[in-house]
């Protein structure tokens, strides 16, 4: 009886003792519905919907922290969250066309005339003239690393809409440059304050900035027509899977950078994915200081062993596209590559490689066929290439070694360190094609890694670089992409498809090619 | 009694140890062989252990994980124990100025989390697997160290070492063959019970991406590896912890009967 009461005593203690524990959570639980429900009633009256957008590529890791667009890259972000614009932007097909500008013209070699459109304020209320724009030019030339080298401006002028560059040098590409986010326009009167906030002409305007966070609103008077009144909240999140659990639990509404692996776990009604293919490609450079990789039977045989298909479809899980040469391809057209790991075998042994061993590499002189391959683990894709085009290359009977390392940027100054370099790299920023090859693949590129040289390539670029007509850049670009490819100088394996994830009541967060544009006029929360 | 109670634990860790070291013979598939045809495809009875993204068999990369990741931990634990016991014996029978630093730098490295201390050195050596040793090595010999100065100052004065010292016995004689076999049971058991902690410790390290990085097969990094997936194919992630949990038990059991075994 006794040993029933004491059960009994703990069973009504424990109870109580629940019960105390549980009473305040009630409590909270009953206060945070209130106030959910006067949020919620406040958010109806006042009408203005909320977004948390979770992503990757903000802060200082990504070199694009604040929103001052004459400083390192934050320009991208400047653009990307709506709230600079440049003179022209790039469209679905990487092309120029024409944004805060109304037309252009170029009247001499070294003089390009721009009008700018009327009635376009900044968030500040200061009109947009060509006098505004000189200014802000002014300061980016002023301050900015790679803006000068690029724009190579001799002299700004300003005339009511008219602003006329004035270039040291016939620059085809300047038009170019100005679609680069770091030309985005601000208003300098304003200038950049502590917080590297800017006034631009977007049609959102940050009401706070910090390294980690952007606050933004949707301004009453864009030049473009009405905005869906809205607040955003841009939070970076460097860690893919913690944007998958936040996207998950609700407390992100969209997300840029989910790994791809978590893909499928929003492939449903509650969730939209939007996709575009970049040009940011994941390729391979071949060291010609290796004498083996001078024969280009030998290149052939590595590109043709390479399964991109696998890689793109299986290992991106479909969240790329083939890579046909350094640019992506358009609609319709079709990869043009051989996957033929039984090509490759062939020209290895034609150039004297077998197993005479039986242990599954090919070796010449009694020694193995090693390569070393080189890449990092900053862009998730690669190190998973590395391991593709290991098991791609173990099957025509080559060794490859590979070393994933940060600190790859010393590790390639050694040449007989890596034969095979991966690396990714946005092929086409602004719609100049000749950046590729200035860049990677001339002789006298500074990210020609394995100096690669073809006299052709270095003629046609010379060519590229006086050549103002649009429709003739296009072909000699082409046909140096052809150059390329044929010369198996570079591997080129996929193009990056952006995909932007929100919840299924977020509309208009459309991706871009060109990965500048995010925040639209059109981005709109139901 | 006290040997049949070591007894088992004993036959587990020399099992594991053989099983560790003959592991790359193990596998009942290549490691490295890819098939992208079978990727991340869960347990069934040709793969047990499923998949991974390049449709790998993971019980056999398991397997072969094995034996870096056990005498990783293993190296680690003898690195830092030997270099440890010898410091700490000469500073304890010495003594004088030369302890003063050892001992004060021992402090030093005591006064910041291990881990975190290992991560640091890890990053600055780069050096993969090889570098994670050393790194644990580096920030875990002052333990042992205080432990042997210990043990030592509580036995020098004791009458056979002044015996020994009388019959002319000289420092390093006095050290190794008076002090050292009346204190290695300790350390014995400290290092076996320190084994499954520093196998935890390199496969973070592995984890963080400074350890053993792919494709070299390491539960650390197997473990990173399918971190992403976790919700999709968790058995990337499972069988190399499970792996981990097995093998840091043993290692524990063992490290406890070795302490009853020697009444410590």
């Amino acid at each position: 009886m006794r040993k029933q009461m004491k059960l009994i005593s703990a069973a009504i203690s424990t109870a109580l003792l629940l019960g105390a524990c549980a009473a305040p959570n009630k409590q909270a639980n009953e206060n945070t519905t209130n106030a959910e429900t006067t949020a919620a009633n406040s958010d109806s009256t006042s009408d203005v919907k909320t977004m948390v957008y979770g992503t990757t590529s903000y802060g200082v890791g990504m070199s694009d922290a604040g929103l001052n667009p004459h400083a390192d890259y934050s320009g991208w972000s400047c653009v990307r969250y709506g709230v600079g614009e440049t003179l022209f932007k790039l469209n679905e097909n990487i092309e120029l066309v024409p944004w805060l500008a109304e037309s252009y013209k170029f009247l001499d070699d070294n003089t390009l005339e721009v009008i700018i459109k009327d009635g376009i304020n900044f968030s500040s209320g200061r009109k947009l003239d060509a006098a505004a724009a000189k200014e802000c030019f002014e300061d980016l030339i002023a301050v900015h690393d790679r803006a000068p080298a690029d724009m190579k401006i001799k002299e700004i002028k300003a005339d009511g809409r008219t602003l006329t560059f004035i270039s040291t040098e016939p620059n085809p590409a300047l038009i170019n440059f100005l679609a680069e986010p770091y030309s985005a326009i601000i208003d300098m009167q304003v200038g950049v304050d502590e917080t590297k906030n800017v006034s631009g002409t977007g049609p959102y305007k940050a009401i706070s900035v910090s390294d980690t966070e952007i606050k933004l609103e949707s301004r009453d008077d864009y030049w473009e027509g009405p905005v869906a009144k809205k607040n955003i909240t841009v939070k970076s999140i460097t860690d893919g899977d913690t944007l998958t659990m936040g996207l998950q639990s609700g407390e992100l509404d969209a997300t840029y950078g989910l790994p791809y692996a978590s893909y499928p776990l929003f492939e449903n009604d509650n969730y939209t994915i939007n996709s575009s293919a970049t040009s940011r490609a994941f390729f391979m450079q071949l060291n010609f200081e290796n004498e083996l990789l001078k024969d280009k039977n030998i290149r052939s045989a590595i590109a043709m062993a390479v399964d991109k298909e696998g890689f793109v479809n299986v290992l991106l899980g479909g969240h790329g596209k083939v890579a046909n040469g350094p640019f992506p391809m358009k609609d319709g057209e079709t990869p043009n590559y051989s996957f033929s790991p039984e090509k490759s075998k062939e020209l290895l042994n034609a150039a004297g490689w077998s197993d005479s061993d039986g242990d599954g590499y090919v070796d010449k002189d009694g020694k193995n066929f090693e390569l070393n391959f080189l890449t990092y683990p900053g862009r998730s894709e690669l190190p998973i290439l590395a391991q593709s085009v290991q098991s791609n290359l173990k099957d025509i009977g080559i060794k490859l070694n590979i070393n994933s390392t940060e600190n790859y940027l010393e590790v390639v100054k050694d040449s007989s360190a890596w034969d095979i370099l991966a690396s990714a790299m946005v092929t086409n920023p602004t719609g100049n094609k000749a950046y590729f090859f200035e860049t990677t693949s001339l002789t006298e590129s500074s990210k020609n890694r394995g100096h690669y040289s073809n006299s052709e390539l270095d003629e046609l670029a010379k060519t590229l670089s006086t050549t103002f007509d649009s429709e003739k850049r296009d072909e000699t670009a082409q046909k140096m992409s052809d150059i390329l490819v044929d010369d198996y100088g570079f591997i080129f394996v996929s193009h990056l498809q952006m995909s932007l994830v929100s919840k299924n009541n977020i509309k208009g967060l459309v991706p871009m090619p060109s990965d500048y544009y995010e925040f639209s006029k059109d981005l709109v929360i139901e | 009694m006290r040997t049949e109670k070591i007894l088992i634990p004993s036959i587990l860790v020399i099992s594991l140890l053989l099983f560790a070291f003959l592991s790359p013979k193990l596998t009942p598939f290549d490691i490295s062989e890819q098939n992208l045809m079978i990727a991340k495809n869960a347990p069934s009875l040709s793969h047990i252990m499923g998949t991974d993204i390049y449709g790998r068999d993971m019980f056999s990369r398991v397997i072969a994980a094995g034996r870096i990741s056990v005498f990783s931990a293993l190296a680690v634990v003898l690195l830092m124990s030997i270099t440890g016991v010898i410091v700490g014996l000469f500073c304890g029978y010495l003594g004088g100025i030369a302890d003063t630093v050892l001992m004060r730098v021992s402090d030093i490295f005591l006064a910041f989390p291990g881990l975190v201390l290992a991560i640091a050195a890890a990053g600055l050596f780069q050096n993969g697997m090889f570098g994670a040793i050393i790194a644990l090595a580096s920030v875990g010999w002052p333990r042992y160290a205080r432990l042997a100065r210990g043990l030592v100052l509580s036995t020098k004065t004791s009458t056979y070492i002044n015996a020994a010292r009388l019959s002319g016995s000289n420092t390093v004689q006095i050290v190794f063959t008076e002090i050292l076999p009346n204190i290695i049971g300790q350390i014995a058991v400290t290092a076996s019970l320190d084994i499954g902690t520093s196998l935890m410790e390199l496969s973070a390290l592995s984890f963080l991406g400074l350890g053993a990085t792919p494709p070299t097969p390491e539960w650390g990094s197997m473990i990173n590896e399918g971190r992403s997936l976790l919700q999709i194919a968790p058995w990337i992630t499972l069988s190399p912890g499970v792996a981990i949990f097995i093998t840091v038990s043993i290692f524990n059991i063992f490290g406890e009967a070795l302490r009853d075994y020697y009444n410590i």
